[in-house]
């Protein structure tokens, strides 16, 4: 217990003998939580810019254009006169796509020789194309709408029978969880999760590996009193905490204090952050033991955890992946906590769905195991490269 | 004159010196290999292997069919036959159906509740079906939700049509009811509308600005670590070759860049089937001020750099970051105006839109002159602040020096 405690003494000063330690674990989260959370402060990109082709110069036309900018979601931020002009505009990245409206579109209307509307969208940038699209769908199904009323009207019917006629199927859409199908809601909730794994990857590493490369383990390991168990466990409590801390702190602000949903319970968001944590800092701990060159733990590190935010599938579902990228999936805790996530906060799922991800996360935690060997020789003899 | 000569020949001759020294330290690292030549040429095939497949294809639905008729298996039919969709499971209940929602073996549950039928025979009846989507991922919403809608939107004008004509009125006249503004989609540059489409192109620059930026900082980290005053040219004045340093290295890292710019940004898109509608020779002559821009941006940065490892440690978490303000995931006319004026400052940000510009939708130079400007702008500015802050790091550890001889 005594060696334990001055282990933990020992790894507390050199926390806060650098200012490496605190800026890349509180600062960076502190900055990216200030930054997803204001980047997506309005929940779905509003005021999209697009272009409309008026070829027509009616007053139709023009009220098009009005209508279109009286919504929320898009823009006009240019009426032009060809085709050419508004797919320069494309190119150029000023809009995300934009609308023809055809020669004679009043007369035709009204004339009743349906004018075809087109719409030309740029997926290059496919969130701000398909809020373009939406909004210009929608337009041109009230326009629809309107003008067939106007003629039901006409015929003498009653605003009753033709609400009927004119939808005579209502889809109702039931968006689980997540009603205002709102982005930080996809996104943040296993973003922020994963940066936190980003962090602890490279701070553990790196607290361990620099031991290695400045030739202080022996003296870490006298301290424990030659335990290898305990100057390892001594060394990494201070840092649990730490990132539990900011964990659980994600955890309160996204479901408790932003209201992302919970359907579940927020005991299982709690225990499933835990595990994440804990799975991570075994991983690291794996990686300084697989490779205990601190420059190249890191460099492994790195370019791991880069990929865990694509793997996770949160963003491109696991299911539109290749088989064996299937299979690659369950290497990344950010996998296991993103399904877990699911089914605690948007299903409200029993807990038996999350079992398999506790058990994978167990067996991150039983990785050390594996190079105990390795990094204890390691400590002792310092019989790897430093530079 | 003859000093003028004089200066240039030292001038060249000190570049030359620096820009052979910094390619042997590249090759001889195997830390750098790593980054530059494995992570460089590796992640965008990764990247592409991860999004094979483009879209999002027969994602597992469930229905409930408390009507059985006629019409119900109609839309069924066609909502199976949509690409998007794959009708998993046919439950007796809605407690059925949500239970496989729970466990996650569906992804939507279509309800059709039993006087379907009957209120579409019905000549002013309204039918109704309750569509529940998984939110858990927006591609799955985006496939249940919109394939249901448009089977809905096809029905409907078929209901529509049977009525109108039920009044008396010829099919000509009822289409024009039905639809009296008619229109047609089209997808500009990219036809299929995938994930791979949209994000591998912006990825592939990500890779090429972070591998520069974090291996640049670690050479800078290893260069502090052996040898403090590397960074100066023996017998030459710190003021002349402070540019001559940065100038050198920068063209050491420029020559392995451009080589691994034209695989990742030529090669990789047509290997793997991204849109590649661009000119390659315009693709690299971008190419030239966003590699400028991105390494005299990475050697300023690195100027904080204590250790061979601290820029990766402290930094590697806010790649996340440079992408999402980049305004291509999120869009850039949504960025807050604060985060929108620190994206221009980064490379990254012209250099993703520019490409994507280009590559995915043919933009000429003339078009993308704006990004080319900026990144062009970026390096000068990144230049000037890379020798600068080289020449103030070697003051002041001159100065430190003095203080600890006195």
């Amino acid at each position: 217990m005594k060696e334990l405690r001055a282990v933990i003494v020992r790894e507390l000063k050199q926390m806060f003998a650098r200012p490496l330690y605190i800026f890349s674990s509180v600062v960076i989260m502190a900055v990216s939580v200030t930054f997803f959370l204001s980047l997506m402060k309005e929940g779905t990109p509003e005021k999209m810019p697009i272009a409309v082709v008026d070829h027509d110069h009616s007053s139709i036309s023009r009220r098009f254009v009005h209508e279109m900018n009286a919504t929320q979601s898009v823009e006009v931020v240019a009426v032009v006169s060809s085709y050419a002009e508004a797919r320069d505009m494309l190119q150029r990245g000023h809009i995300y796509g934009f609308m023809e409206l055809p020669e004679r579109f009043y007369a035709d209307l009204a004339s009743q020789r349906r004018p075809t509307v087109s719409f030309y969208i740029s997926h290059a940038y496919t969130v701000g194309a398909s809020t373009a699209y939406k909004q210009m769908l929608t337009m041109v199904n009230l326009a629809s709408g309107a003008f067939q009323r106007e003629i039901l009207r006409m015929k003498g019917m009653n605003e009753g029978q033709i609400m009927n006629i004119i939808q005579p199927i209502v889809l109702e859409g039931h968006f689980i969880a997540n009603p205002w199908s709102s982005y930080p809601i996809y996104l943040l909730s296993t973003i922020i999760p994963g940066i936190l794994g980003v962090v602890i990857v490279m701070l553990t590493v790196f607290s361990i590996g620099y031991e290695l490369k400045t030739s202080t383990s022996p003296q870490w390991l006298e301290t424990a009193g030659g335990n290898f168990a305990i100057a390892i466990i001594g060394k990494m409590l201070p840092y649990t905490l730490l990132f539990l801390v900011l964990g659980l702190g994600c955890n309160a602000l996204l479901f408790h204090f932003m209201h992302f949903p919970v359907m579940g319970s927020y005991w299982g968001l709690a225990n499933n952050m835990i595990a994440f944590v804990l799975a991570e800092q075994c991983l690291a701990v794996f990686f300084i033991g697989l490779l205990p060159t601190l420059r190249d733990a890191i460099s492994l590190g790195a370019l791991y955890s880069m990929l865990s935010f694509s793997l996770s599938g949160f963003t491109y579902p696991k299911m539109g992946m290749l088989p064996f990228v299937q299979a690659l999936t369950n290497i990344f805790p950010l996998r296991h906590y993103y399904v877990n996530y699911v089914y605690e906060a948007l299903m409200g799922a029993s807990f038996v769905q999350c079992i398999p991800q506790y058990v994978a996360y167990f067996i991150f935690m039983t990785l050390p195991f594996f190079i105990f060997k390795r990094l204890h020789g390691a400590m002792i003899n310092l019989n790897f490269p430093k530079k | 004159m003859a000093r003028f000569t004089n200066y240039i020949l030292t001038g060249v001759d000190d570049i030359w010196h620096v820009f052979t020294q910094e390619l042997l330290r590249i090759v001889r690292d195997p830390g750098i290999i790593l980054i530059f030549f494995v992570a460089g040429l590796g992640y965008p095939i990764l990247y592409n292997l991860i999004y094979w497949n483009d879209t999002l294809t027969d994602v597992p639905v469930a229905v409930v069919d408390d009507d059985a008729s006629v019409y119900s298996r109609r839309f069924l039919h066609k909502w199976e036959a949509t690409p998007d969709v794959k009708i998993a499971y046919i439950c007796q209940s809605m407690q059925e159906a949500e239970l496989l929602m729970k466990q996650q073996k569906i992804h939507g549950i279509l309800y059709i509740p039993s006087d379907f039928s009957r209120q579409i025979e019905t000549a002013g009846g309204q039918a109704h079906l309750s569509l529940y989507a998984d939110m858990s991922s927006f591609l799955y919403m985006k496939a249940v939700y919109m394939s249901a809608n448009m089977v809905m939107i096809d029905e409907m004008h078929h209901i529509q049509i049977d009525r109108y004509e039920r009044l008396g009125m010829d099919d000509e006249t009822a289409w024009t009811l039905v639809q009296g503004v008619p229109y047609e989609e089209v997808n500009l540059f990219v036809p299929s509308a995938g994930y791979s489409s949209f994000l591998v192109p912006a990825m592939l620059i990500m890779i090429i600005h972070q591998t520069l930026f974090f291996g640049v900082g670690m050479l800078a980290g290893t260069a502090r670590e052996e040898n403090k005053t590397l960074f100066f040219i023996p017998g030459r004045k710190r003021r002349r070759s402070v540019f001559r340093i940065t100038f050198g290295r920068a063209l050491a890292y420029f020559i392995v860049y451009m080589a691994i710019s034209a695989i990742d940004l030529l090669i990789v898109p047509r290997l793997f089937h991204l849109p590649h509608v661009g000119n390659s020779w315009d693709i690299l002559a971008f190419t030239i001020p966003f590699l400028l821009a991105a390494i005299f941006f990475s050697m300023t940065i690195s100027l904080c750099v204590r250790n061979r490892e601290t820029g990766m440690v402290t930094l590697v978490a806010t790649t996340l970051i440079v992408f999402f303000i980049s305004g291509v995931s999120w869009p850039q006319a949504a960025l807050p105006t604060g985060w929108l004026y620190l994206s221009y400052l980064i490379p990254a940000t012209w250099g993703i839109n520019g490409f994507v510009h280009i590559n995915t939708m043919g933009a000429t130079l003339a078009q993308a002159s704006t990004e080319i400007n900026a990144l062009w702008t970026l390096a000068a500015l990144w230049f000037v602040t890379a020798s600068v802050g080289l020449w103030l790091s070697g003051y002041l550890h001159d100065k430190r020096q003095e203080l600890s001889t006195k």
